[in-house]
């Protein structure tokens, strides 16, 4: 035996002599149970140790000059293509110039016939596709109005949509274009009336600043009449051919930004209370009727910034650093390693008849309805200065895992040990008390 | 394996009877040193070491038992799904005014102008009635006032918030209070409007203003003179009626001695769920549903809306502004709400019942584990001292004696 040192009375690992050892079955099962605990625990910190969890956070958005895409595919089947336009504003009113789009009208077979798609052809915001076959000397008539400013020759009134851009320049209502040259040479009225029973699709993308603004679908052409914005309705007002046009409508899908991935959806979803924080678009496969021709839907949208980050992202460079003109209309919003920003939003809906009168309907007669505007379906959207930021992290890191390990087995063995401690002084005291 | 089976031969022979050879092998196993008794020993301070160590073991034990019990407070946010559409203002609001001298609309972003005279309830009444024995206050301008709620037990601003306190306070009486009587001979100069309507779900503007001004098709002119804008509110909220709610508005009193006289109120209303229960709520949050918070029509669509677990209503936020204006300008009640996006979910939670079982073992074998070792480290801090003492009186024995046992025997003489 080696020397006692004063140490050895520190010893907290004090052993047994060999000899006095006992061995026990219950001390062997108790044993091999705590294995199998520990086994399972440690598994289970594992588990956790590899899963990846989302922490949103919510933060002041401290972005500036930022754009966004808004993402849309809204079908009308009882308005044809050549009647229905859009308009992107800002908060002044004023149409938003240069906005980066790829929006396509889609001509649908009418509703009787099933609904189908007839053909796309891209939206122009602004500007009309030019005439074609036309004499190069050949100069058209405005018909007294002024020649637009974007016409293809300056003083020209060349085509159809030319003329009535003009007569939109100076708040004239247009109507079927009877008695205009250009627009009978393309069978504008025809094209109208053979389009009368269409609906229409718009779907694709636009990008805008990220500013307070809206954006309207509304008959006939637009045109800015000091203040105000007006359209033309005489067309859809009119109808023709026994068809009523009415601003019924389906939204397949509208989103602000980039859609995340229905993976990470479910992953921002597994975490136990982020219930609520799954990114869906409240108006997707949403639909609204009417029989009344003149009548007005409007959705208050608020658009909350929300950004996923993955693991194993950092940040190196923003995503907004890159001039916004050279990232493809769809693409905006998508950073390196997968990481997204994108918008999400609450959405309030409100109806009401040009005609004004109240909300008895809704057993809420005490509400009276504003009278007059444009029918049509208007989306006006607030930016809120809150964003949401999903950070996917590892729920654990290495050490803390190894602590848990540790933890698992200390605490198991030592408790085992306690019952294995009481299980063998009860067996003895009851040999005791039979040998007596 | 035997050798040791031999070795206990004497004290285990019982061990032996009817045992399979399964369970012997089951023995080896056994990894728990434990010795006969007659090679330990008990002493007296180890037993009262134990004690105090289950003490120790019990309390700590206790209060993580009751730390489970309380559960977790979660503060959660999202942006609000469900296409909304209306929103339910409850309102009471005494106006030192008669009633038929007042108009009271709802002019909101969609243009609609609710006719909220016509969905509330009028009462004439007299204004010293409202505001003797009642704990009214002004808006609390100061943080100190701010904190002092004394009147609203576990509402004040910085105490963590109980979600039973408002699942407690959802459940009472969902009456409007009664308009007191008017005493005899005592002319009516007030009014009470009262009770719950809906608007749109949008930014709006909800004001009172006399007759004739303001509106320009409402009555006639009314003199100047007659124009006290001085109000109590008792009860401004939003969502579904829940009066055992307290809002920052309520009871308070704003008075003014000019005739033209503006109130603005600037809110901004936070969608807010109270539960006890998240899990659940999950599956019956869904898009195609308006949010309960909104107010009736949105409770009837909702599964939850008796839930006992769960309180759907909204908060909101007030700042407050009042002054005098020209005869220019229109007086009255003003207030601006709007909307926010970003709900907030304020859940208890408990965690499950196998992670307070591992932070219940490890607490105790934490105990016992450290608890052996500070038992170590005394015996042989006391051996020490025991030792230099003996040193000192140049005994032999000392070096002599042995370490361990003896040591422990000797102590209870210290």
């Amino acid at each position: 035996m080696p020397a006692k040192s004063r140490f050895t009375k520190l010893d907290a690992f004090t052993k047994t002599v060999e000899d006095a050892r006992v061995r026990t079955t219950s001390g062997g099962i108790v044993t091999v149970t705590s294995l199998l605990l520990i086994l399972w625990l440690a598994w289970g910190e594992w588990a956790d140790y590899r899963r990846i969890v989302v922490h949103p956070e919510l933060m002041v958005d401290k972005g500036r000059g930022e754009k966004m895409e808004i993402h849309m595919n809204v079908s009308f089947p009882r308005i044809p293509c050549e009647l229905l336009t859009l308009d992107v504003m800002d908060v002044s009113g004023e149409i938003q110039t240069g906005v980066m789009h790829g929006v396509n009208k889609v001509r649908l077979r009418p509703e009787s016939e099933g609904g189908g798609a007839i053909e796309s052809k891209a939206l122009q915001l602004s500007e009309d596709d030019a005439a074609q076959h036309l004499d190069p000397n050949y100069c058209g008539e405005c018909y007294g109005a002024p020649s637009p400013s974007n016409a293809i020759k300056a003083g020209c009134c060349n085509t159809c949509a030319e003329v009535r851009e003009a007569y939109a320049g100076v708040s004239w209502s247009f109507g079927r274009g009877e008695g205009v040259e250009q627009c009978e040479r393309e069978h504008y009225s025809e094209h109208l009336d053979a389009q009368r029973k269409e609906g229409c699709r718009i779907e694709g993308g636009i990008r805008v600043n990220k500013v307070v603004g809206n954006f309207h679908f509304a008959p006939g052409k637009s045109f800015s009449n000091g203040n105000m914005h007006v359209h033309d309705l005489e067309n859809y007002f009119a109808g023709g051919d026994g068809i009523e046009h009415t601003f019924t409508h389906k939204v397949h899908h509208l989103r602000f930004g980039p859609q995340l991935s229905d993976e990470v959806v479910t992953r921002i979803g597994k975490k136990g209370m982020a219930w609520s924080n799954h990114h869906l678009n409240p108006l997707d496969d949403t639909e609204q009727k009417t029989e009344e021709k003149a009548y007005n839907y409007m959705y208050f949208v608020k658009v909350v910034s929300t950004a996923y980050l993955p693991l194993g992202w950092e940040q190196k460079t923003s995503v907004f650093d890159i001039p916004s003109e050279l990232i493809k209309l769809g693409d905006y919003g998508k950073g390196e390693a997968n990481s997204i920003e994108t918008h999400q939003y609450s959405v309030t809906s409100h109806k009401r008849s040009l005609t004004g009168g109240d909300a008895s309907k809704e057993g809420h007669s005490e509400r009276l309805h504003a009278r007059g505007g444009i029918p049509g379906v208007f989306f006006s959207y607030d930016i809120s200065p809150m964003k949401v930021v999903n950070r996917e992290a590892r729920s654990k890191s290495f050490s803390g895992f190894l602590v848990g390990v540790c933890a698992i087995v200390g605490g198991t063995l030592t408790v085992a040990a306690a019952v294995d401690r009481a299980l063998y002084e009860g067996g003895s005291r009851l040999k005791k008390i039979h040998s007596n | 394996m035997n050798g040791h089976n031999g070795f206990g031969d004497s004290g285990l022979d019982e061990d032996n009877f009817g045992e399979s050879s399964a369970l012997k092998a089951v023995k080896a196993f056994d990894v728990f040193p434990k010795t006969k008794p007659s090679y330990t020993e008990q002493t007296n301070s180890g037993g009262i070491w134990t004690i105090v160590l289950v003490l120790a073991s019990i309390w700590l034990g206790a209060t993580e038992l009751g730390r489970w019990w309380v559960g977790e407070t979660t503060h959660t946010f999202s942006v609000e799904q469900g296409i909304g559409h209306d929103l339910q203002i409850n309102l009471d609001i005494v106006v030192h005014m008669r009633c038929e001298d007042i108009h009271v609309n709802v002019q909101d972003a969609s243009g609609d102008r609710i006719l909220a005279g016509n969905a509330l309830h009028k009462d004439s009444t007299s204004w010293v009635q409202w505001g003797n024995d009642r704990k009214l206050h002004y808006l609390p301008k100061s943080k100190d006032e701010r904190l002092d709620l004394s009147g609203y037990p576990g509402f004040g601003e910085y105490r963590e918030e109980d979600v039973h306190n408002y699942l407690g306070a959802a459940r009472a009486t969902k009456k409007w209070p009664k308009t007191p009587k008017l005493p005899k001979h005592v002319f009516p100069d007030s009014c009470r409007v009262y009770g719950s309507m809906e608007g749109n779900k949008v930014q709006g503007d909800f004001h009172i203003t006399a007759r004739g001004h303001g509106y320009m098709e409402m009555g006639q002119h009314l003199d100047h003179k007659a124009f006290n804008f001085s109000h109590h509110i008792n009860e401004l909220s939003f969502g579904p009626f829940y009066p055992s709610l307290v809002n920052p508005l309520d009871n308070t009193v704003a008075t003014s001695e000019n005739h033209f006289h503006k109130f603005q109120y600037y809110l901004s209303v936070v969608p807010t769920i109270y539960t006890t229960d998240p899990k659940s709520l999950k599956k019956y949050t869904d898009k195609y549903h308006e949010s309960p918070s909104s107010g009736e029509d949105g409770m009837k669509q909702h599964h939850k809306r008796y839930a006992k677990d769960t309180v759907f209503t909204n908060q909101y936020a007030v700042t407050e502004q009042s002054h005098a204006v020209s005869e220019m300008n229109v007086p009255g009640v003003f207030v601006k709400f709007d909307i926010e996006p970003v709900m907030l979910t304020i859940a208890e939670e408990w965690a499950s019942f196998l992670s307070l079982f591992i932070r219940l073992v490890n607490v105790v074998s934490g105990v016992l584990v450290a608890g052996g070792w500070l038992y170590a480290m005394t015996e042989w801090a006391k051996e020490m001292r025991s030792r230099g003492r003996r040193q000192g009186n140049g005994g032999y024995e000392g070096i002599l004696s042995p370490a361990g046992p003896s040591a422990n025997g000797e102590k209870k003489g210290f």
